[in-house]
């Protein structure tokens, strides 16, 4: 079966062939050999080509949290069993909070490298930089300064560069 | 001597929780206020007794004196713990406390006062003998400036005397630049502020923040317990924090504290404060400020020093005589603290609040997590976004070092994004390593973070199986009670892998 997920700008098609107790992996052109073990409803104890993983997973949704060795990731499943439906998926920057639109640094058409400003969000009495993940055009921008946002709203859209 | 019997905790967050914990390790018992979105927050469920002060924005709640007040009556609580933020350093409120016939767990409401005030606090301990970075206010019109300049020092730091956030600021490092500088500072202060005039001082290329905790008692009695460093800072807010610091030799930790001390003696300061200096990199300091209360970063400074600053504070506030004298105090080893914020460094540390699906706190020996959250709390947003501290303590400052790596990789905060990455990658910078650090090291070294991902590959795996996996009624992270570990474990082999 093939999963497609994303994390922030990157997307990965992970192939799961359950063989016996545990799984063939496949990553692009790399197989792994894993199993997983479950030992709690949160901890798995994942072995990767014989390397032991000691993994927290939580679930929100759809979306799957993960953290290993102080790292964590955010991965949301997307619709599509090949990579490129995904790929041309357009990201969605949205308010992380509620807040209010300060500024707007962009408009639709603009290009922008990773890490530049899109807007300028105030929430948590903070002046908030909302940045690119990638670099990549703005296709939509959904907000105008002044404009009173509640989490989870789309404020801009993005076009990442291949 | 005796304590208070009850205390009111005039706070939130982890350091109420670390506040209720001194109170109730010294038999007093401790009393919680809260807003109505901290009905159920961790320090109100560890309080003996809690009293909900008002709704959610801190104005209309965790600084609302006369309600905070009232709280206190209402329980019958005798002092308040004011921690730090919110009321902490309000003189109007330690006065109002006192007035209220209580006792306000801190300096009295004069040093409080002296303190505040940038500018007199400048003054006060410029007589006092501690140096101050050298300064000119009010400079009215550029033929004063070469003078001025010269008297100061380069490079030279021109601000708005009415200012803030950047406008109006200029660095200038030679005579030549001087005026033009001046001069397009005076226009933006003018735009911005409506007021040309401007501030004068030496700029300090790549300074450390240093501070010195001290404590006195009410019969005059003050003591110091060394300096921690604070340079790590993003915001203008410290992340990292440590003692003692890999910059100080002997002798430059004589005169800071020296000077420390004689800063708090200028205003008869009593109970808990910290002193705040830049050093620059000739190993001159200067006087910042002082805090007139306990500071977040205190645990590295209890740490290796084996006290308990919150008990002191209780103490000293009842009125016992300071039990130790300034030989008594000798620290040992070093000691590390992390801040853990929920705040995405990846998006210019922008707050990150939610739900906490799941938790596990780093444990073993020399690790101490002070947290204000739990699983199953959602964070909320009207309050600074950090949720939890993380401080080691170990022989050197390379085995605290590897202690807070090792903490910090055990730490699972999901649910909201955590500052935990962004700490383990300025931890394991080689220049915080060896420790060449100062207040620029974010900006310098860390300009656009994107995002610590050595393991994405495997937790793309984790999260693929987990995907394909017949998902449970109710599985809301941690919340959610296994039926049986058993059932789930598959083909489990003792030391599978390698």
């Amino acid at each position: 079966m093939r999963i497609s997920l994303r994390h922030k700008q990157h997307h990965i098609a992970v192939d799961v062939h359950p063989e016996g107790g545990s799984y063939r992996i496949g990553i692009g052109e790399t197989e792994h050999v894993v199993e997983a073990h479950y030992i709690d409803e949160t901890t798995m104890m994942l072995v990767v080509d014989g390397r032991r993983h000691h993994v927290a997973i939580a679930r929100k949704g759809k979306e799957r949290l993960v953290a290993i060795d102080g790292e964590i990731y955010q991965f949301a499943p997307e619709s599509g069993s090949a990579g490129h439906v995904a790929t041309f998926a357009p990201p969605e920057i949205i308010a992380p909070m509620p807040g209010k639109v300060l500024q707007v640094l962009v408009k639709a058409g603009d290009h922008v490298a990773a890490g530049d400003g899109l807007l300028i969000l105030e929430a948590m009495k903070m002046e908030n930089r909302l940045v690119a993940e990638a670099a990549g055009t703005v296709t939509e921008v959904r907000v105008t300064e002044g404009a009173m946002v509640d989490g989870g709203q789309v404020l801009v859209v993005m076009k990442y560069d291949e | 001597m005796t304590l208070f019997r009850r205390v009111l905790i005039a706070n939130r967050g982890e350091i109420a929780v670390r506040l209720i914990r001194g109170c109730h390790e010294l038999g007093i018992e401790a009393v919680a206020i809260y807003s109505e979105a901290d009905a159920t927050a961790p320090h109100v469920l560890c309080a003996d007794d809690a009293v909900c002060v008002g709704p959610p924005p801190s104005a209309e709640s965790y600084l609302n004196i006369e309600r905070t007040i009232d709280a206190a009556r209402q329980t019958k609580a005798e002092a308040i713990h004011p921690g730090y933020g919110f009321l902490a350093e309000n003189a109007a409120f330690a006065r109002a406390v006192s007035d209220a016939g209580l006792t306000f767990i801190g300096p009295r409401a004069e040093a409080i006062a002296a303190m505040g005030d940038k500018v007199a606090a400048r003054k006060l301990v410029v007589k006092a003998g501690v140096p101050v970075v050298p300064a000119v206010e009010d400079v009215a019109d550029a033929s004063q400036l070469p003078r001025v300049a010269a008297d100061i020092g380069y490079p030279l730091l021109i601000k708005a005397a009415a200012g803030g956030g950047g406008k109006g600021m200029r660095i200038v490092r030679s005579e030549a630049d001087l005026a033009p500088a001046f001069a397009a500072a005076a226009r933006e202060a003018q735009s911005a502020f409506g007021d040309g005039r401007l501030f004068v001082e030496r700029y300090l290329e790549r300074p450390r923040h240093i501070e010195v905790q001290v404590l006195g008692d009410q019969h005059g009695n003050l003591v110091h317990f060394g300096e921690r460093e604070c340079s790590i800072q993003r915001r203008h807010q410290k992340i990292i924090e440590e003692t003692p610091s890999p910059a100080l030799t002997p002798a430059l930790r004589e005169q800071m504290t020296a000077a420390a001390v004689a800063a708090a003696r200028s205003v008869n300061y009593s109970n808990a404060g910290t002193v705040e200096f830049l050093l620059d990199q000739d190993g001159r300091f200067y006087f910042l400020e002082m805090n007139t209360r306990l500071q977040v970063e205190h645990p590295v400074t209890e740490w290796v020093n084996g006290i308990d600053l919150v008990h002191a504070q209780l103490r000293v506030a009842a009125g016992e005589r300071l039990w130790l004298q300034q030989d008594d105090i000798r620290p040992r080893g070093h000691s590390i603290e992390c801040r853990i914020y929920a705040e995405d460094a990846a998006q210019t540390f922008l707050p990150s609040p939610g739900t906490i699906l799941h938790l596990r706190e780093p444990g073993g020996p020399g690790v101490r997590v002070d947290s204000g959250i739990r699983a199953g709390y959602t964070v909320p947003i009207f309050y600074d976004p950090m949720l939890a501290k993380v401080s080691v303590w170990g022989e050197t400052r390379d085995a605290a070092w590897r202690r807070m790596i090792a903490a910090l990789r055990e730490y699972v905060v999901l649910g909201c994004t955590t500052s935990i990455p962004f700490l383990l990658d300025v931890l394991d910078h080689p220049a915080f390593a060896s420790g060449d650090t100062h207040t620029h090291f974010i900006e310098e070294h860390f300009p656009s973070w994107r995002g610590r991902e050595q393991h994405r590959v495997i937790a793309a795996i984790a999260a693929a199986i987990d995907t394909t996996r017949p998902q449970r009624a109710a599985t809301a992270g941690a919340t959610a009670a296994p039926a049986s570990p058993w059932a789930t474990l598959g083909h489990w082999r003792v030391g599978a892998g390698g």
